[in-house]
């Protein structure tokens, strides 16, 4: 038993040193850590930079992504990217880059075994990249085809997901394009873009350095002198606000040929971690769609009564590669997210049926709230569920990072605490505050985009058939549903060619 | 416990040496009397058990002609009911506990597990008991659920490499299952809303403690996993039922197939040999399995050439499957220009002869043994991912020393062993090519080229 105490009081030092660190917005003399030492055998590293595709200059759309591609999937100057593909390869190790709006980090996690080694390798990485041609020219053609070929014609669902953001955030928005860029832009970013970007963002006032595992006495005393000669820069600042939205329903139908139909749809709100009533919209997005969970609201209505799909799902937080992932990645941290809803794919018959049945039960529970036993089973299972997030080493380093962004408390503390005191009426207040009847943008991704676009703009009933007999209250309900009136005139409806979408 | 704990975080830390166990943590086996077996793996991770119930059933148990995608079928079946719990009291109770639970089917195996809090694990284990000994569900509640599964495939459709591996297994099998991958044939998911009694069948054969294995790794000892395990397992009755599966005859002459992809996407090629089964004594599973790192892994020559000097290629990767009957050893390249593609073919044959030929250099081996023990070690970053990646190898061995078996032979195979099983399994006669391809007119609306 000492042992496990022993390790516990390590982790929670760990983090009770990461809050002692300066967090400050201007530049640091020294970097900014967050160190989790433990016993593990593994060393995880998130070396992280405050800044992403938010700092795309305008018409270099993708830039901050293709710059980060040029230091993890690249050489440093003293070695080609096959040498050090050669020199990760006996410790099985890799280093790899994860771009969002505000945070581009650097990941890795080697046995300590290979720690000199491994270290001296992605040191030389980030500080002293080797910028080649030939490394640009394969980094620039993989975020070419991620977009072109990878989300448009491959991940039905990723695709509207993504597209969902481009709807929300208008174009001159820093938030209005996806992370890999624009298809337009990326086709002409050029080697000196990419040096140019490295320079003015990656810098001493953007960096926080984290480390976790067993590494020796002394390490990241190293580590920061090492970073300590990167320019020390000033803080990347983006006018993140809130994007404009008119009020109203507005819809998005990507045409593709694929044999199904795919939904996301959201809206914006002012509510990030950072903020007093994100733990009671955490509570929410629980109950009503707890990502790959089958006890969530939706995903009983709409998969276990109905049969309609794979789940549903949803969100107040960034979560990219759902359909690979039941976690989501740490370091996505922004100053403005959406509330989204995520139906997996529909036979294209029940297109229309399942838009309904998704409204009618989002607007049943902003006219009714949460009972206290939902309230109850959702609150227990999010005190329980940041245990699962924080599983690993490398997981607990990412929260304890984005705690520090969002200048929270280590963060299963935080939500148990939080949690604990959380009342049911804070929770419907959270709902009539934030969730709006009526404001939705839908993006669907559809084979026949015009005969949904008529059928959503015309209002006409769409009732549903079913192989197998149901209940008397679905049969019931599935009358109300077939009817329910999505307020979506002419105008509100778009049908968008999948040519069209990242362009 | 200090003792236990610390030799485990020792052996881990010279998992590279060689001569330590490739799995570093100790295990405890006990089986009950009635066939069902319990693997307990202790850790330092604090609060959280992950459970891991293998059954030794997957698409390779589904024998009879139309009822392809059974396996996988059954394994949603497994969550809409059960004597003492309905769905939704089971729900409510997983949802107050936090519980992280799913489930997956593969060839040889279905793994359902759940990663909980130990305070809950009576409560978790009384649920399993039921559902796995008395699991109840109504033909209406059948019928939604085969609705659910063919949103699956719809939902996997929109990827080209579902239907090349899809096509892979049909066009290099013949007689066994494995001709058909785990989601079926499209026309067996579409009957399976008429197959209620089979799945009844399909549950009294395979749902047995005598397929199963329970993994309990984590906050936890011996005696808590196996206590629990007894009081809701224990009675749980033994059943006689053994899938007879036909035996691939050898393949007789090389196999090619085309698919015709109606959206623009990037060409694949997929080149596949017939391979050995599973094996912890027999090198030669070890020696492909070495091989495929070494020829077309990350730091390959052939990686080199076609993804990193040439750009031809976005993507490529080969190696052989761990599976219980012999199964493939397979090639995957994206190309990145259509008219590419058989060249990006000719290199991959070109490489595989080279191997056939040639004998590897000692240090490439090394440092190719050196990353696979690596890339284990480093794999087993929390009680679920230890769970998570011991699960395969119970399903094959049903203990963990068979991962322990293989890494030793790894170490073992030496140049000559990795040429031998080239020469034995690359026979042109042995291998099956499938290509993917945008149709002419989609390809149209890209690049206008008609």
């Amino acid at each position: 038993m000492k042992a496990r105490v022993l390790m516990a009081l390590m982790l929670l030092a760990g983090t009770v040193a990461a809050w002692a660190a300066p967090q400050g917005k201007t530049a640091a003399a020294t970097p900014q850590t967050v160190l989790l030492p433990s016993r593990s055998p593994l060393v995880s590293f998130r070396i992280l930079f405050m800044t992403g595709a938010a700092s795309d200059p305008k018409g270099k759309e993708g830039l901050a992504a293709l710059t980060a591609s040029m230091l993890s999937d690249a050489g440093s100057r003293k070695l080609t990217y096959a040498e050090i593909t050669d020199a990760m390869y006996p410790m099985a190790t890799s280093f790899t880059s994860q771009v969002d709006k505000e945070m581009t980090v650097f990941t890795g996690t080697t046995h300590v075994d290979n720690l000199e080694r491994y270290y001296g390798l992605i040191r030389d990485m980030l500080l002293d990249p080797g910028f080649r041609e030939d490394d640009f020219t394969r980094v620039k053609t993989d975020a070419i085809n991620f977009l072109k070929v990878g989300l448009r014609s491959e991940n039905d669902e990723e695709l509207g997901k993504e597209y969902l953001y481009n709807v929300i955030y208008p174009a001159d928005h820093p938030y209005g394009h996806h992370n890999a860029g624009r298809l337009s832009s990326l086709e002409k970013l050029t080697l000196e873009d990419a040096r140019a970007f490295y320079r003015d963002n990656f810098t001493r006032a953007n960096l926080v350095i984290g480390l976790s595992g067993g590494y020796p006495k002394g390490f990241e005393a190293r580590i920061v002198a090492d970073f300590g000669k990167l320019p020390a820069g000033t803080r990347t600042q983006v006018a993140a606000a809130a994007p404009p939205q008119a009020e109203g329903m507005k819809a998005y139908i990507i045409e593709r040929d694929t044999r199904s139909t795919a939904y996301s749809l959201g809206f914006p709100i002012p509510v990030t971690r950072a903020d007093k009533d994100w733990p009671a919209l955490a509570v929410v997005a629980s109950y009503l769609g707890q990502h790959r969970s089958s006890t969530s609201f939706l995903y009983q209505r709409l998969r276990e009564a109905r049969g309609l799909n794979y789940g549903d799902y949803a969100y107040v937080e960034y979560f990219p590669q759902g359909m690979f992932q039941f976690e989501p990645s740490p370091n996505l941290g922004r100053r403005s997210q959406i509330f989204q809803i995520w139906l997996r794919p529909v036979e294209p018959k029940n297109g229309h049926f399942t838009l309904r049945a998704a409204m009618y039960e989002y607007d049943k529970l902003i006219k009714d709230g949460m009972s206290e036993a939902e309230f109850e089973r959702s609150r227990q299972f999010l005190s329980k569920y940041v245990n699962v997030l924080t599983a690993s080493q490398d997981a607990q380093l990412g929260y304890a990072l984005d705690s520090h962004y969002y200048g929270i408390p280590e963060f299963t503390r935080y939500m148990r605490e939080r949690l604990a005191t959380l009342k049911l009426e804070d929770v419907n207040r959270a709902i009539a505050q934030y969730l709006k009847p009526g404001n939705m943008r839908i993006v669907a991704v559809t084979k026949d985009a015009q005969a949904l676009r008529t059928a959503l703009t015309s209002n006409a009933p769409s009732p549903i058939s079913y192989v197998s007999p149901k209940p008397q209250d679905v049969l019931d309900e599935d009358k109300v549903i077939q009817s329910y009136p999505l307020p979506l005139k002419e105008g509100d409806v778009k049908v968008v060619p999948v040519e069209e979408v990242f362009q | 416990m200090l003792a236990l704990t610390c030799a485990c975080w020792a052996s881990a830390a010279t998992a590279g040496a060689g001569q330590a166990k490739a799995f570093p943590y100790t295990y405890y086996i006990d089986d009950l009397p009635n066939g069902l077996r319990i693997i307990t793996i202790p850790t330092d991770y604090p609060n959280l058990v992950a459970y891991y119930a293998v059954v030794q059933a997957g698409s390779r148990n589904e024998v009879e002609p139309g009822k392809s995608g059974f396996a996988h079928l059954f394994e949603h079946l497994m969550f809409r009911g059960s004597k003492n719990f309905t769905p939704r009291q089971r729900d409510e109770i997983m949802q107050s506990a936090g519980v992280n639970g799913n489930a997956y089917t593969t060839d040889d195996r279905t793994v359902y597990h759940l990663v909980f809090a130990r305070e809950d694990m009576d409560k978790m284990l009384e649920l399993e008991g039921d559902r796995f000994q008395r699991l109840e569900y109504s033909r209406d509640v059948f019928k939604t659920e085969t609705g659910a599964v063919l949103g699956e495939y719809n939902k996997n459709s929109a990827n080209p490499v579902r239907k090349i591996l899809e096509v892979l297994r049909e066009t290099a099998f013949k007689k066994h299952t494995y001709s058909h991958t785990t989601m079926g044939y499209l026309r067996d998911i579409e009957d399976m809303p008429n197959q209620y009694d089979y799945s009844i069948e399909f549950y009294n054969r395979y749902y047995r403690p005598e397929y199963t294995t329970i993994l309990m790794v984590g906050d936890i000892t011996r005696a808590q996993s196996v206590a629990a395990v007894k009081k809701h397992f224990g009675e749980w009755k033994r059943g006689n039922y053994v899938a007879q599966i036909a035996t691939e005859p050898p393949q007789a002459a090389p196999q090619k197939a085309h698919i015709e992809w109606a959206t623009p996407t990037l060409p694949w090629v997929a080149v596949a040999y017939r391979g050995p089964a599973y094996s912890d004594t027999e090198k030669d599973l070890a020696a492909l399995s070495v091989l495929g790192q070494m020829a077309f892994g990350s730091n390959s020559e052939l990686y080199r050439k076609l993804v990193l000097n040439e750009q031809k290629v976005e993507a490529l990767g080969g190696d052989v499957s761990f599976r219980i009957d012999p199964e493939l050893f397979t090639v995957m390249a994206r190309v990145k220009d259509a008219k590419d593609v058989d060249y990006v073919r000719d290199q991959i044959l070109a490489t595989v002869k080279q191997f056939s030929d040639t004998l590897v250099p000692a240090g490439k081996l090394a440092a190719t043994r050196s990353r696979m023990r690596y890339e284990f070690a480093l794999s087993l970053d929390s009680s679920e991912a230890i769970a998570l990646n011991v699960a395969p190898y119970v399903g094959l061995r049903r203990t963990p020393e068979t991962i322990n078996n293989l890494y030793a032979l790894y170490d073992q195979v030496s140049p000559e062993d990795i040429r031998n099983a080239a020469r034995k399994y690359f026979a042109e006669s042995n291998r099956s090519i499938v290509t993917l391809a945008t149709k002419a007119k989609a390809a149209s609306t890209e690049g206008g080229q008609q």
